[in-house]
């Protein structure tokens, strides 16, 4: 079918949309007031915190609303028509051909019974009535394109036979065969690891480039942001509250909520005593609760009575030549580089005497070969290897690491769901790593507790809140009755800092942030000593982050708690961990102060690690590190040192060595440890990863 | 006495009204239905669809010509029969083709059009209905009272007969739909007083309260609780019912629906209102009756199917491994058992002579008290003094229904060895129990499976695991309550289902004795004489039907207001 031609305006300009959800009770307003341009070959960034309306704007590009989904004012113009006045025959002819989208979750967009072939070949046959043969060439054409190896074989397997990130790339293959003049990504890294992010954005990146395609990058990350899009649309509570050129709105922002979320995430130079992040006070409004006039007004540093809460706001252009608008009245007034005014420098807490000691732990698991009979031969998944380490007390350990490196299989051993196959764990000089958890006593249980990665997930979403964490107390044997158990809890909820009416709230009626308080007061129930919070922030929004990073943190100074912190996100490790263990493969790659670590030498991985991460600041340069490939599976690793086949630095290490031999673990100085074959010479060459503008310059 | 009709002394006013109005109903119903079908598909489909209708009709005439040649010799009825059924098909077809072209061409948005127009004309059809009942009811009196100025002043009857009169007249004014109606009188009160209580306070009463959100949901409780009141009523109360379930009534033999009685007793009911069955017993009485059957073994048995299914999936989905693979090897071997043949074997005399059904009830009635027992147990561990209480409270008047329920004081008994043994099952209800539970628990017992293996991989159980929770307490706490949703859903449909095996068990004649008025043995009963009489096995049958119908519905509802937010 064809498509619009010799069209040379903007290609989407969505003007003053407004978008509801109805329910049997009431409109739920989704999105008001929106509008944004996106011109040819550019691509446009929409950020904001989950629930501000973001990916309902990019459903009511696609008018894809649902049911109860209804655009209720403006208009969205796709290349100068207005796609309210197109009739269904014509929606269909434009997705999937000339706007295309690419989600979060590469599993679900993909049809696993199908495959990858003939789901790729779909798309050209459909739109443009192309044979079979010229659409295969199509296929393999795209799927060379997004760096996929062996693409005749990838077009022949099905889905589940492709890793995570493989599944993405034909995702962003299937979008691109119809060489779309629109592409909206909804997420498309989220649930990816961080080198594997970093390597599709580089490759959106590129493909934007090569095919001319505009893009409508949709993500929470104004890291990821940065790295991709020339101009940003920071979106809240389901308004535009700034739009602008990237540079302009990073460097000169004009809206406190703006200002408030770049001083919530952790940037390099922020640090949890002397410079701690700034949360942003108060709760996302909910569709249906918004506040008269500004609706970022109640948890604004800024607001002013009688001014702030009165009229809806417009949106204002701030240098007069339209491309910087804020929807802010204040922001002539406010001096927007004034330093964050601090509550107050928190001390260092002392960091004590051991508690933990890890001594060459391995856990090895054995996968029968056949699954029916158990028998055959039987396969070894050497999930821990040689796993040694120290932490003390109010010490903050992170354990770095993409999925599959070990850190899960780590925590459980360490909490007795598991037993060690060798190797000691002594707690206070005991051992404990072959005492499985029904067999230790409740001291030592209550002693090591953990906080888990998905709010959504932690808390039983059949029993009240105070419950759970009254449950957890009369396990861990505190309290002679249930009123003592009763008052213990709601003091628990006052270190969470949750009101204590949430005692008798289901799960369900918390937000993600007080979720996550809750399993931080249920794992502290019995003063427990040792916490691993396996990424406890990771899935909460970034202003929530900051608040639930800092709860913990002084959590940590006041009850000298040992934290292990398991991480895949190194802003956050750095900006809160003493000590950085990184894993990969199961095992332990570097390991060091955070100084130590974040500075070279470092191992190749760490380096690749540093350069994946997106920073959300202008004047950091980025050493450019992509690395090709999937992580292996541990089921069968490679020969020799476990990240030899996507090392970028395996070259410089003479003969085979590599390949052959595990690294031997090389103390670079005492406390910092690394596990390459790379010569002194070498490592001491190494550059930093990250620079500040001022060295960058030099 | 005359028969009553149907609709009473002023049937024949309303009856056309309602037969126009139906008809409309169906035509839009049918109608709206076909052009959302057609809606949004080029106009080439649509002419197709014509053309499809042409060819029908072409057929259908030819069939027509055909049957009518043949017909007239005689012993061709059958082809005949064939093409007025093509016909009726192939007139509505083209009826409905022309008409939604001409919908197409004339209005913007045809389907809707026929939409509303189906809507207003089941509203017409509810109100005719309406009007017919308030009508009949306030003018029920008339007959007797035209009867009674026939009279002089000085020749009056005597004042008993008068009575008698004006009774027989009114109920002969109602006719028998309205009688019926009003034999469930309690019925209706209670479900107007239950769905107002319900309506008034349903943002409190949590899932329970939202099925009244969701239409479908309500009309499948209405329906559910229509037959669970009738079976109180008749059960507890004796309302409702005209005559005794299994009394008969001297020459009301296969008689028709109003059929008077010949010698009716002044304290007796004067008409059979659904007609005398095979051996002259009142048909609705005996369907009154049979809900009390049907209520009462259904739920209880699906509680027991669900007791033993749950006990067992738990810890086959929570452990897997072996456990798991001998247990769901065990249900598989249930399951790919023919079940009627398991009902037959396990019903038969020589099986229950060899008490086996008892021994199975010993079984299969223990894991109630297994499954309280752990659940209090794993609840309280920490607390030996309240553990010791509950368990008390709850345990001892278990084991005592418990001893009591597989005791049976009969001469065939295998086991009476409890003093306490204060009720006795009667035989054919335990094996049909029995047979029900044991048939149905290991699908449930894979359902609960399933969801365990789900919900196990929840971090919310990972953290209880890691506070060093013991496993029954995760499987009955954690993971249990969490799967309630599908599990309760599941429950209304098996409902349904073992309602149907009843059924299916009593038109067997398995188990329940052959004059109970249970449906199942009822429809079973009127079946012989079908094709002469059909009137003794519809009642029943509608029964089961509107019965399971709402069960699903209901099951329906659940789900649906479940998902939502």
């Amino acid at each position: 079918m064809p498509k619009i031609h010799d069209y040379d305006g903007p290609i989407l300009e969505i003007d003053k949309l407004s978008i509801s959800f109805f329910t049997r009770l009431h409109e739920i307003p989704a999105v008001m007031d929106f509008s944004v341009k996106v011109s040819p070959g550019e691509a446009v960034g929409l950020v904001g915190e989950s629930g501000c309306g973001k990916s309902t704007v990019a459903l009511g590009v696609m008018r894809d609303l649902g049911k109860n989904g209804r655009i209720v004012g403006g208009s969205v113009k796709f290349k100068g028509r207005d796609m309210a006045a197109l009739s269904d025959a014509e929606l269909r002819n434009l997705r999937g051909n000339e706007i295309a989208m690419i989600y979060q979750e590469p599993m679900a967009s993909l049809n696993p019974a199908m495959r990858i072939g003939k789901q790729l070949m779909e798309v050209p046959m459909i739109h443009e009535g192309l044979s079979e043969h010229e659409s295969y060439q199509r296929a393999l054409e795209v799927v060379t394109d997004v760096k996929l190896p062996d693409p005749e074989r990838i077009l022949r397997s099905y889905p589940h036979q492709l890793s995570g990130g493989q599944q993405q790339r034909i995702v962003i293959a299937m979008a691109l065969m119809s060489k779309p003049s629109l592409l909206i990504l909804d997420e498309p890294t989220t649930a990816l690891d961080v080198t594997v992010e970093a390597a599709v954005v580089e490759l959106v990146k590129d493909l934007g480039k090569k095919y001319g395609t505009s893009m409508l990058f949709i993500s929470h990350n104004l890291g990821l942001v940065l790295e991709t899009c020339d101009r940003i649309c920071v979106m809240y509570s389901g308004e535009a509250v700034e739009r602008g050129d990237i540079e302009t709105v990073f460097n000169n922002m004009q809206h406190p909520y703006t200002q408030a979320l770049f001083r919530s995430i952790p940037l390099p130079g922020a640090d949890k005593n002397s410079r701690p992040l700034v949360a942003i006070p108060g709760n996302f409004p909910l569709p249906h609760e918004r506040p008269p006039g500004c609706n970022f007004g109640p948890r604004c540093d800024y607001f002013q009575a009688g001014l702030c809460d009165q009229d809806d706001i417009t949106m204002k252009d701030v240098d007069g030549d339209g491309l910087h608008e804020t929807r802010c009245l204040r922001f002539r007034d406010i001096d927007w580089n004034a330093p964050i005014t601090l509550a107050q420098t928190k001390t260092k807490g002392e960091i004590g005497r051991v508690v933990l000691k890890m001594d060459n732990l391995k856990k090895y698991y054995e996968v029968a070969a056949n699954a029916l009979f158990g028998g055959g031969e039987k396969r070894v998944v050497k999930a821990n290897e040689t796993l040694s380490f120290e932490a003390r007390e109010s010490e903050t350990l992170a354990i770095v690491g993409e999925s599959g490196c070990g850190k899960s299989t780590f925590a459980k051993v360490l909490m007795g769901l598991e037993t060690a196959t060798d190797g000691e764990i002594l707690l206070d000089g005991k051992n404990i790593e072959q005492i499985p958890i029904d067999k230790r006593d409740t001291k030592t249980v209550a002693d090591i507790q953990m906080v888990f990665q998905n709010p959504f997930d932690t808390l039983n979403p059949s029993m009240a809140v105070g419950s759970q964490i009254m449950r957890a107390l009369d396990i861990f044997g505190i309290g002679k009755n249930d009123a003592e158990r009763r008052t213990r809890m709601l003091e628990l909820l006052d270190l969470v800092k949750l009101p204590r009416e949430f005692a008798d709230r289901m799960p369900r009626q918390l937000s993600g942030g007080q979720k996550q308080r809750v399993g931080i007061a249920r794992a502290f129930a019995g003063g427990a000593r040792i916490v691993v919070a396996d990424e406890p922030v990771s899935a909460l929004d970034v202003s929530v982050q900051a608040a639930v990073t800092d709860l913990l943190m002084e959590i940590q100074r006041n009850e000298k708690t040992t934290l292990l912190f398991i991480s895949h996100d190194l802003s956050i490790v750095r900006y809160l961990s003493d000590r950085v263990m990184v894993m990969y493969l199961g095992h332990v790659v570097e390991l060091g102060s955070t100084d130590e670590v974040f500075s070279p030498p470092y191992h190749p991985y760490t380096e690749a690690l540093l350069s994946a991460v997106p920073i959300a600041d202008t004047h950091v340069t980025k050493k450019h590190i992509v690395l090709e490939g999937d992580i292996p599976s541990a089921m069968n690793p490679p020969s020799g040192c476990p990240f030899q086949t996507r090392c970028g630095w395996k070259s410089r290490v003479p003969g085979n060595l590599c390949e052959e031999e595990v690294p031997p673990v090389r103390q670079l100085k005492p406390g910092h440890q690394i596990k390459c074959h790379l010569s002194d010479e070498e490592l001491a060459n190494m550059e930093p990863v990250i620079k500040f503008g001022q060295e960058a310059a030099e | 006495m005359e028969p009553l009709t149907w609709f009473g002394a002023y049937g024949s006013s309303f009856g056309p009204l309602l037969l126009v109005l139906a008809t409309l109903a169906i035509t839009c119903g049918l109608c709206a239905a076909l052009l959302a079908f057609i809606d949004n598909t080029p106009r080439a489909s649509f002419s197709l669809f014509n053309g499809v209708a042409v060819l029908l009709l072409l057929l259908v005439g030819f069939t027509y010509v055909y049957g009518g040649l043949t017909g007239a010799e005689g012993g061709a009825m059958p082809l005949s029969t064939l093409g007025w059924m093509l016909g009726t098909l192939a007139a509505l077809a083209v009826f409905a083709a022309m008409l939604a072209w001409f919908l197409d061409n004339f209005f913007d948005n045809p389907a809707a059009f026929m939409g509303i127009l189906f809507k207003w004309a089941i509203y017409g059809v509810g109100a005719v209905v309406v009007l017919w009942l308030v009508v009949t009811l306030l003018w029920q009196g008339a007959a007797h009272k035209e009867w009674l100025a026939g009279f002089d002043a000085a020749d009056m009857p005597p004042a008993e007969e008068i009575a008698r009169h004006r009774y027989i007249s009114r109920l002969e004014s109602l006719g028998i739909l309205a009688n019926v109606a009003i034999r469930f009188t309690p019925v209706w009160i209670a479900l107007v007083v239950l769905y107002g209580v319900s309506i008034r306070y349903k943002r409190r009463l949590g899932l329970y309260g939202k099925l009244f959100d969701s239409v479908i949901g309500m009309i499948g409780f209405g329906l559910v609780m229509f037959w669970v009141f009738t079976a109180l009523f008749v059960g507890v109360f004796d309302m409702i019912a005209t005559h005794a379930a299994l009394e008969q009534a001297s020459g009301m033999k296969n008689k028709l629906p109003g059929t008077p009685l010949m010698r009716a007793g002044p304290e007796e009911f004067p008409f059979y209102l659904l007609g005398g069955d095979n051996l002259a017993r009142d048909i609705f009485s005996r369907m009154v009756y049979g809900s009390t059957i049907v209520i009462q073994i259904a739920p209880l048995a699906t509680l027991f199917a669900f007791m033993v299914g749950i006990t067992l999936g738990l810890p086959a989905g929570y452990y897997s491994g072996k456990l798991d693979t001998a247990l769901s090897f065990l249900a598989n071997l249930i399951l790919a058992f023919p079940v009627i043949l398991l009902f037959y074997l396990l019903v038969t005399p020589e099986i229950v002579q060899t008490g086996l059904p008892q021994y199975m009830a010993m079984v299969l009635f223990l894991f109630p008290l297994v499954f309280m027992g752990v659940l209090i147990q794993s609840r309280f561990r920490t607390q030996p003094q309240k553990n010791v209480i509950w368990i008390a409270v709850v345990l001892i008047p278990l084991f005592l229904l418990y001893a009591a329920a597989i005791n049976d004081g009969g001469p065939d008994s295998k086991i009476r060895f409890w003093p306490l043994d204060f009720f006795d099952i009667p035989p054919g209800i335990l094996v049909v129990f029995v047979a029900v539970v044991f048939v149905n628990s290991p699908t449930v017992f894979r359902i609960v499976r399933g969801l365990v293996m789900d919900i196990q991989t929840r971090d919310y159980v990972a953290a209880a695991q890691t506070r060093g929770e013991r496993p029954w307490y995760i499987m009955l706490w954690e993971i249990l309550p969490n799967a309630r949703g599908p599990l309760i859903v599941d429950f209304c449909l098996r409902i349904g289902y073992t309602t149907i095996l009843l059924g299916t068990l009593g038109f067997f004649g398995l188990g329940l004795p052959p004059e109970s008025p249970d449906w199942g043995t009822t429809i079973n009963e009127g079946r012989k004489l079908l094709s002469i009489y059909p009137h003794p096995a519809l009642p029943p049958a509608f029964a089961l039907l509107s019965l399971v119908l709402g069960l699903n519905l209901l099951a329906d509802g659940l789900r649906e207001e479940s998902l939502k937010d």
